[in-house]
């Protein structure tokens, strides 16, 4: 079950007319969707969008109330494919993936979709995962929308215009029988506000009013010669012209401030809040929106309307074209549009405006100040601001000399998959370094300091592909490494298949954490069956053998020593083919919030429980680190060494340690030294332990325990 | 319409630390103090201990008027008030811009919560504290620091509720501090504690911070007995406590007789006109160390000291009614055991093993200190000592000390800077098994690469101090002793000084 509960949210879906619902971007859509009278909704979990389908799984009573289809697919192409329901059938159906990749992913059944077009309202939330914060290639959705005649928008980051989206989205969809994509970016999707509710719908057909027939058939709506080719048509000539009436009608594009002006801006709908906070400063523009430059907002940046564009600019000296990423291909749109109405408006943008990156406050400023200074219009305000802005950080730097150490995220404490990094930088020492293939997911991190492993990432659940031809042309074999997320995602098929199949000689580690843990703990087809969650335990073992995996050896990952022979075995067999190697261990942050509760409990019951800790002996550390450098632990870190004769920090376990056991494993099996203890904490002690621990201390007593030395006086 | 102008607010936080929710408080007080709030956050991966950010904007006045256009990034130099949880990423928000002298007053725990790259450097990495502290206070308007993770701790509460007690406090924004204790009681999860730590937070801002004790300036050491007297003559003042804490360390490691060594090789230096105080305190301090080598008898000593388990107890923050029981992780290696042999006997060994190929073989030991054999095995080892003085270990390491002081002894009378250097390098001799390897390797590379030919004056002198600095910064850069090979190399192509003579 999801890391996040939803409990307080899931009330606010079922808001209805006349209440108000406060709450993040993305529930917002969610909240939309039922307003919509969505009949389906599906799509494969992914920051920042995750928390559409977290908590649409946990709130189930409601759906099946509204009679909503939910699907947790196993992944993007899936969920796209879902989509097919509403070429035949009038279902409105929405799905959501993470963006780029996951619409990479889903890009085969999205053209297969958008080419037969949709009779039911489609829409597809993709979660931008762009700029700061992104955790993906940085590419926009833009191109997938323009070849394969998506409508795609991209509304101003305020609730009541993403959710209007959500609903004229559907409508569009519908008006044109194509589906709509909506964009949304990292901080839309978390964006806190609130809008005017209304009342979810039910849709006509759904899981409660089950269609009485299937369709009937109907050659037209399959995307195959020779309907392909009408399609191809239809998508010009039928459909493009029906959005850009719609969007025209229903005022989906927002034009503000003054009618006759010199200049004006048109700019995408999620990057205005941005450009509204410089021109603000720049006096052009107020808290309110009330902008004094003529501005275009283009909630929908595909299709553009070029009469609408044509208009804007007509009698302008020149325009400037605020898009974010590359290529600029509403920039170019814009440009043909102005020839083709001849109209010589000049162009601002990527010229002014950086063709790469986020375009934050201070990349807008300057873009701005460089466009009004070229078209003679003053802002010194904002380049005071700029110059300010420049001067601060010359001034910091130079106090701080040098700079700042960063901070990656890392590996839980207590994470089960530390362990199998530990294990391969011990084992590089040993026989020297092995190409490694990285993937997506938490064990990503083992790219990041102190592991630094990784030579390429090729998507998710790819490493194994990625390594194929590796494999086939270096001496050594390649270790490729995968979550089971990415397992069942996609690298059952696109990496083990294809391995076994042309018996490629490599080895594969295989992390059985048991969820998706690095976007929110979702279950997985593997995931232990639990009343909450939607696991149904599939064995992952068994999944390879069923496809002639010759060598499946399971490892449990904090045993670092034995992982170590496991690995070394299968980097040496003589054993030829796929050699995958079973890392298992529960996802601590999953296993924490089970045990944390149920320990807590038990203490206060006055049962007898046993906790384990480690610990670090102060004066038996010589300060090396060479523990945090195998480890990399949040709670395994340093402190001021006490000794008086000493000055380098001591390793030192915080009160975080879960006790997961890595701190000894690494300490034996690299054979680092002696400062390492595991404390067995017994709270509510029995009559025996107390019995046990009295003797013991009595005989140690016996030996002169005491007349040992007393430890070192403090440092002053 | 008349224009408002929003107080703008970032919170600064490490993953799993309760950002989140510290932004969700702020955010409905503000609601239910009829303001207009927005906030937006980053999140993704970094929720995995990460650093993050959560960005607040309220909009005062009564939330019915026309919607605000409100700003999703925080924009340099108009954020006007900063919430932060730790030292350095603090300190990164005054680099990006979000916190400036003219506008924002900064809250933020001074607490450190080390990055991976402070935690493994090879000695001490970390990132200067005061020089952090002192960008904070010149580049803030006003600001509130001090260990609010500390005070979180007193409290028995999260730290995220101390640093909304902090906020309610500094009355930087339009809301009263009831109504941020009743967004406390609405989420309603651990109400109570919450509660303590913001009132414990709220305290802070209102009635400033409590001003540290003064440091009361430590007594003049004093000599318990003759040997500790003889210290205290021989050595400068500024070296006395360190002289002395080695004398009674050496003494407790070994034997008086084991003390007076120390004090004889210290007395080689004390009187030398090169050796300043300050240098004769950095010798006295590292000869202890390495005189006090961690061999198997001293590591068994160390284990079953009085106190220990109190100590353990008391950081592993475990209560008094309840048991512990603690296993030390051990793994003796060959060169562990047989190094307790006498030289003859142990080289022999040592060689046999070698032979066999079992120098990387070694023992896993789980002893437990807390039950009597284990005890009972580590009394018997501590109870060695008196055989240590026979062991190769012990030849081998008075066998580097005295090479170490004569090459001391020598450069302090060519320059006593580079001296120095040398007396440092010392430092570079430490650990156990590998990492103890590792170490004697590099020491020995400098020694006969970098010391003895500038000795020798095979190098020109001029760069002796410098080449000693640099050498050690390189042996402690990577494992692999790596960035050392390359500072030799480019130390060979330095001029010859008898080259220069010639020309």
């Amino acid at each position: 079950m999801a890391e996040v509960s939803f409990h307080s949210e899931i009330k606010s879906l079922t808001l209805g007319k006349g209440e108000t619902f406060r709450g993040e971007g993305i529930l917002a859509v969610t909240k939309a969707l039922l307003q919509s009278g969505v009949a389906y909704v599906g799509g494969y979990q992914g920051a920042p969008v995750s928390h559409l389908l977290d908590v649409l799984v946990q709130s189930e009573d409601l759906l099946s109330e509204l009679g909503v289809h939910l699907e947790t697919c196993t992944n993007e192409a899936a969920a796209a494919a879902m989509l097919g329901a509403s070429i035949n059938y009038p279902l409105r159906g929405a799905v959501t993936w993470k963006s780029i990749v996951g619409t990479n992913v889903a890009a085969d059944a999205l053209s297969n979709l958008a080419s037969a077009g949709v009779i039911g309202g489609s829409l597809i939330v993709v979660g931008e995962d762009y700029g700061e914060g992104a955790s993906v290639i940085q590419e926009r959705t833009h191109a997938f929308a323009l070849k394969s005649s998506i409508w795609l928008l991209d509304p101003r980051p305020d609730l009541p215009t993403i959710v209007r989206m959500v609903e004229k989205g559907f409508e569009l969809s519908e008006a044109s029988n194509t589906p709509v994509m909506l964009e949304l970016r990292i901080r839309a999707c978390h964006v806190y506000g609130s809008f005017d509710a209304s009342d979810n719908v039910a849709s006509t057909f759904s899981a409660k009013h089950k269609i009485p027939s299937p369709a009937t058939f109907e050659y037209d709506r399959l995307s195959h010669p020779p309907a392909t080719f009408a399609q191809e048509k239809h998508k010009t000539e039928l459909r493009l012209p029906q959005a850009q009436k719609f969007i025209l009608e229903n005022e989906l594009n927002e034009i503000a401030g003054p009618e006759e002006a010199d200049v004006g801006i048109i700019v995408q709908g999620g990057v205005f809040n941005v450009l509204n906070g410089r021109l603000a400063l720049a006096g052009l523009s107020d808290a309110f929106g009330n902008v004094k430059v003529p501005t275009l907002v283009l909630n929908v940046t595909y299709p553009l309307v070029p009469d609408q564009i044509a208009k804007f600019c007509a009698g302008k000296k020149s325009v400037l074209i605020v898009e974010e990423g590359n290529p600029e291909f509403i920039e170019q749109a814009v440009g043909q549009i102005l020839r083709k109405a001849d109209l010589n408006t000049k162009i601002y943008g990527k010229d002014v405006l950086p063709a790469a990156g986020e375009y934050t406050p201070i990349v807008m400023a300057r873009g701005l100040t460089q466009f009004f200074e070229a078209n003679g219009v003053a802002v010194p305000a904002l380049a005071e601001w700029i110059a300010q802005t420049d001067a601060h950080q010359k001034e910091v730097a130079a106090a701080l000399g040098s700079p700042l150490p960063p901070r990656p995220p890392t590996f839980c404490t207590g994470c089960p998959e530390r362990p199998v990094f530990s294990a391969m930088k011990l084992l590089k020492q040993e026989m020297g370094p092995v190409h490694v293939a990285a993937d997506i997911g938490c064990h990503a991190f083992g790219t990041f300091a102190p592991f630094s492993q990784g030579n390429s990432i090729l998507g998710y659940g790819m490493s194994l592909a990625s390594a194929a031809a590796v494999s086939g042309t270096q001496q050594k074999r390649p270790v490729s490494i995968m979550g089971d997320g990415g397992f069942w995602h996609n690298g059952l098929l696109t990496g083990v298949a294809g391995a076994t199949f042309n018996k490629t000689d490599s080895v594969l580690i295989v992390m059985n954490n048991g969820y998706s843990s690095a976007t929110g703990l979702q279950d997985i087809p593997s995931s232990a069956p639990e009343k909450d969650g939607r696991g149904n335990g599939l064995e992952i073992e068994n999944a390879l053998k069923s496809l002639g995996v010759p060598y499946v050896k399971r490892q449990r990952t904090y045993g670092v020593a034995g992982m170590m022979d496991t690995l070394r075995d299968a980097l040496t067999s003589d054993e030829k083919g796929l050699k995958v190697v079973i890392a298992d261990g529960e996802c601590q942050l999953a296993r924490q919030r089970r045990v944390k509760p149920a320990f807590a409990k038990m203490k206060a019951q006055g049962k007898r429980v046993e906790r384990t800790r480690f610990w670090v002996d102060p004066d038996v550390c010589t300060g090396d680190h060479s523990c945090i450098r195998l480890s990399g632990c949040p709670s395994l870190t340093i402190k001021p060494n006490e000794d008086p004769l000493r000055t380098a920090p001591v390793a030192h376990v915080n009160n975080d340690c879960v006790g997961c056991g890595l701190c000894g494993e690494v300490a034996h099996a690299a054979q680092l030294c002696p400062s390492f203890a595991e404390i067995k904490v017994i709270e509510n002690p029995t009559f025996f332990d107390r019995l046990r621990h009295r003797i013991a201390a009595a005989m140690i007593r016996l030996l002169g325990g005491n007349r040992a030395s007393p430890a070192p006086v403090p440092a002053e | 319409m008349a224009d408002v102008r929003p107080v703008r607010l970032l919170i600064a936080a490490l993953g799993g630390e309760g950002g989140g929710v510290l932004a969700s408080w702020i955010t409905n007080a503000a609601v239910a103090a009829g303001h207009v709030a927005q906030r937006t956050s980053i999140p993704g991966v970094a929720q995995r201990t990460g650093a993050t950010t959560y960005y607040l904007e309220i909009a005062p006045g009564s939330a019915d008027r026309a919607k605000p256009v409100l700003a999703l990034n925080p924009a340099p130099g108009e954020v006007d008030v900063m919430l932060a949880s730790e030292l350095l990423e603090t300190t990164r928000a005054v680099q990006s811009g979000s916190i400036t002298p003219s506008r924002t007053h900064l809250i933020a725990s001074t607490h450190r919560v080390f990055t991976v790259d402070e935690k493994s450097a090879m000695s001490d990495g970390r990132v200067d504290t005061d020089k952090m502290l002192d960008v904070l206070r010149r580049f803030s308007k006003s600001s509130l620091l001090t260990d609010l993770a500390a005070t979180a701790r007193n409290a028995g509460s999260q730290l995220n509720a101390v640093m909304l007690g902090a906020l309610a406090g500094s009355h930087t924004l339009p809301i009263e501090a009831d109504i941020f204790r009743a967004a406390i009681r609405a989420e309603g999860k651990a109400v109570d504690a919450n509660l303590r730590g913001f009132e414990a937070g709220y305290a802070l801002s209102t009635q400033g911070v409590a001003k540290p004790a003064e440091i009361v300036p430590a007594s003049a050491p004093r000599a318990e007995n003759q040997l500790e007297a003889r210290a205290l003559q021989l050595v400068p003042k500024e070296a006395a406590p360190i002289a002395l804490e080695g004398v009674r360390r050496l003494t407790d490691y070994q034997s008086e007789a084991y003390a007076t060594l120390y004090l004889d090789r210290l007395a080689r230096f004390t009187k030398q006109r090169a050796a300043s105080g300050e240098f004769i305190r950095e010798l006295a301090r590292l000869l202890a160390v390495r005189m006090s080598f961690e061999d198997t008898i001293r590591v068994a000593q160390l284990k079953i000291r009085e106190g220990r388990i109190e100590r353990l107890r008391r950081e592993s923050g475990t209560g008094s009614d309840a048991l512990i029981r603690v296993s030390e992780f051990m793994k003796p290696g060959p060169e562990e055991i047989f190094s307790m042999l006498p030289p003859k006997l142990a080289t022999r060994a040592l060689a046999w093993v070698e032979k066999r190929g079992w120098s990387e073989r070694s023992i896993k030991m789980k002893v437990s200190t807390t039950s009597f054999f284990g005890f009972l095995r580590l009394r018997l080892l501590a109870g060695l000592r008196w055989w240590r003085p026979r062991t190769l270990r012990y030849a081998q390491e008075q066998e580097w000390a005295e090479r170490w002081l004569d090459l001391v002894e020598r450069a302090l009378v060519i320059d006593p800077e580079a001296a120095k250097g040398v007396v440092a390098s010392a430092d570079l001799v430490k650990g156990y098994g590998e990492t103890m390897k590792r170490g004697l390797k590099n020491w020995t590379m400098i020694a006969n690469f970098v010391v003895e030919p500038f000795l020798t004056n095979k190098m020109p002198l001029d760069q002796f101090a410098n080449a000693m600095t640099q050498a050690r910064i390189a042996a402690s850069k990577d494992p692999e002793g790596k960035a050392l090979g390359a500072l030799i190399t480019s130390l060979r192509a330095l001029p010859h000084p008898q080259q220069i003579a010639a020309e």
